[in-house]
């Protein structure tokens, strides 16, 4: 493993092409998801035409370096502004922007960038020394049931945290599950929802309901405390944590590196099911549980830990098994597709330069989060210095142009602004937007190998749950579900 | 009534149209699947069901505890206090800035990015409160002259041009313009 890690890290240096699209790759991806409105996700859409000039080691290496360190840009904007930079980004705003509003911004950025660049590092180092056994592992012991399982489980885990009332939380999971039908049904490719709209035949896409539901509601949010006069600007500092402030959390960190890494490597599942688990673990181990949300941070440790360590967890399945785990591993396979290569085992013996490149730069970016990250992120706290009369234009129109760009379609951003509305009022009634994301994101997946999943059981439910790992995860969820009920009807509303 | 509010019986009839609505409209794509037996229409039905479910719990839990947050939800505290409206003139900007970028959203395709963004840029600082002209213009200018260099001229990203004279030609000397430009350099 050693001799394969050295030989990709001397081709990555050896060509000073090469780096100089390393290099391109590691501000890009930190400034997209940095910037409010925009994220990584735009920057590869843009980009992916151009790939085709490149070889296909550079391309798939330039993704997965914008993956690695705009996973961490994303935290960012979750903290500064309470618009994640991707939905993976988005349980780092529960209490990135409390503390942001407390004036400890510089703390919450530090964190995110500390724990960001361990969970992808540690990501990196066991994804390389475990991505063939563990891609076997996988072929053998996860199918599609284990997958809906996951989906239910973590579709359970983020409906019980987020909304003011275990009910709302609920609903806001529905509501995105019912959007997430919208379009061609998954087996037979009949049109649902569609109310004779062609366009929307290949659904809603994720980028402008992110974009809508997060960046645009907020606006809209801040727009209504302007009118009401109830403003105020975020307090400004850079006073990062202290390194015994980071010790103590250090449980919370193993534990979202596992949590992130478990997640990260399921296929379909990415990293934003690893953030919301990694979250929602660490409110479920705290002792002081009702601190989360109000500017905790563990909260924030715990999100970017784990959504880090699932990026490298993320390459395993696309590269073992062609499965891509989220919207930007996907846009992987269409570069491979591109220099007409399929994503799978049989690219670890027909182009192992290729997978040992992408290996060392995906471990190089995540080192790098923490030298670039540190020295870019005081930078980036000037943004609270701009006042926001000149920002809300700026993100509305900077969403408008990332909504429109992956698809070419005006729809698009026409849904974006539908979202943001929807988003603003069912936020200023209690309702928990990254619930209706993460069922957004998760509903097609979970229909798909549900639907899977019967059908290899012959829709018997007593083989479903003869195998263990479905079984733990149903159970598991089903567990949260009846706490979460039971608390809704004998706990005491909160005395505010 | 309990201890209902006006808003949470809104809530409640919201949900439940959204589940009446849905489920009607999936009878127009309830066709069987071959390979299976729950066809296109079992997934959103469930899903219908539990919405209406759940929106029933939620007016019931409205009823009898009131809209507060319970204990330990994750980042419920902002939304606690929700911002009372105390005239006409503040519906009236609040629903200016909501509707604005619809309206933008839909004049893309006939008016295109190019033309459209600055008249938008301006329009939505006035809808935010800002008076100043000069600051209104320089950073009207500044914002588009930002966007059209990272997306038109750096990344060369594609945008809408529009397709009503004259705003389709003004988009047509702008890429006239950044055509030349490439040309020199």
């Amino acid at each position: 493993m050693i001799e394969n890690f050295l030989a990709g890290t001397a081709t990555l240096f050896g060509d000073p092409f090469t780096i100089g699209i390393f290099v391109f790759g590691v501000l890009g991806g930190m400034l997209f998801g940095a910037i409010p409105g925009v994220s990584m996700l735009t920057l590869a859409a843009i980009l992916l035409p151009f790939t085709a000039d490149l070889s296909p080691a550079q391309g798939v290496m330039l993704f997965a370096v914008i993956y690695c360190t705009g996973t961490y840009g994303g935290a960012i904007t979750a903290i500064l502004f309470n618009i994640p930079g991707a939905p993976e980004n988005a349980p780092t705003a529960f209490d990135g922007y409390p503390m942001t509003q407390k004036g400890m911004a510089g703390k919450a950025v530090g964190a995110a960038v500390l724990c960001s660049a361990i969970g992808g590092v540690a990501s990196a180092l066991v994804m390389m020394s475990a991505t063939e056994p563990l891609a076997q592992w996988a072929i053998m012991n996860i199918g599609p049931p284990e997958i809906f399982a996951l989906v239910f489980f973590g579709l359970a885990v983020a409906s019980s945290v987020g909304g003011r009332t275990i009910w709302k939380g609920w609903l806001s999971v529905l509501l995105g599950l019912l959007i997430a039908t919208i379009g061609q049904d998954p087996v037979g490719g009949i049109n649902r929802f569609n109310f004779g709209y062609s366009d929307l035949a290949a659904g809603i896409a994720f980028v402008p309901a992110i974009l809508g539901f997060f960046a645009v509601s907020e606006i809209f949010i801040q727009a209504e405390k302007n009118v009401s006069g109830k403003y105020s600007a975020p307090k400004f500092n850079v006073d990062f944590p202290s390194f015994f402030e980071l010790w103590a959390h250090k449980i919370a960190v193993v534990r979202s590196i596992f949590v992130g890494f478990f997640c990260g490597i399921l296929p379909g599942i990415g990293a934003t099911l690893a953030a919301f688990m990694g979250y929602g673990e660490a409110v479920r181990w705290s002792k002081n549980k009702s601190e989360f949300g109000t500017g905790k941070l563990e909260g924030v440790i715990s999100s970017e830990t784990a959504n880090n360590a699932a990026t490298g967890a993320a390459m395993i399945p696309l590269l073992a098994l062609g499965l891509p785990g989220g919207a930007l591993t996907a846009m992987m396979v269409a570069v491979f597709q591109m220099h007409d290569l399929e994503p799978g085992p049989l690219v670890f013996y027909n182009s192992p330069e290729l997978i040992w490149i992408v290996f060392a730069a995906m471990f190089y970016a995540n080192l790098s989060i923490l030298f670039v990250g540190l020295i870019e992120t005081k930078t980036i706290l000037y943004l609270l210095k701009i006042p926001f009369q000149f920002l809300a234009p700026m993100i509305l129109m900077l969403a408008s142009i990332g909504a429109y760009i992956s698809r070419g379609l005006v729809l698009d951003v026409i849904v974006m602004f539908i979202a943001g509305i929807i988003g603003f009022l069912l936020r200023r009634s209690g309702y928990s937007i990254p619930g209706i994301v993460l069922g957004l994101i998760l509903g097609k997946i979970g229909e798909q190998n549900f639907a899977q999943g019967m059908q290899m059981v012959h829709y018997d439910l007593g083989t479903y749950f003869s195998r263990p790992i479905c079984t733990i995860l149903i159970v598991a969820g089903v567990l949260t579900l009846l706490k979460s009920l039971h608390s809704a009807f004998f706990q005491k509303p909160k005395v505010t | 009534m309990g201890k209902l509010s006006r808003s949470d019986i809104l809530e409640a009839f919201f949900w439940l149209l959204i589940a009446v609505i849905f489920f009607a409209v999936s009878f127009s794509f309830n066709q069987p699947i071959e390979i299976y037996k729950f066809g296109a229409t079992g997934w959103p039905r469930v899903i219908l069901f539990l919405m209406a479910l759940v929106a029933l719990g939620n007016f019931y839990h409205a009823y009898s505890k009131g809209s507060k947050a319970q204990e330990g939800r994750v980042g419920a505290k902002e939304n606690d206090e929700p911002i009372e409206y105390t005239s006409t003139s503040q519906y009236f900007k609040t629903g200016m800035v909501l509707i604005l970028p619809l309206l933008y959203a839909l004049s893309l395709k006939p008016v295109g990015f190019y033309s459209g963004t600055p008249i938008f840029i301006a329009l939505i600082m006035i809808a935010w409160g800002e008076r100043r002209f000069r600051f209104i213009l320089t950073n009207t200018i500044l914002i588009y002259a930002i966007l059209i260099g990272l997306f038109m001229l750096v990344l060369n990203a594609p945008l809408p041009q529009g397709n009503m004279s004259p705003f389709y030609d003004i988009s047509a000397f702008m890429l006239k313009t950044k055509t030349q430009l490439d040309q020199m350099f």
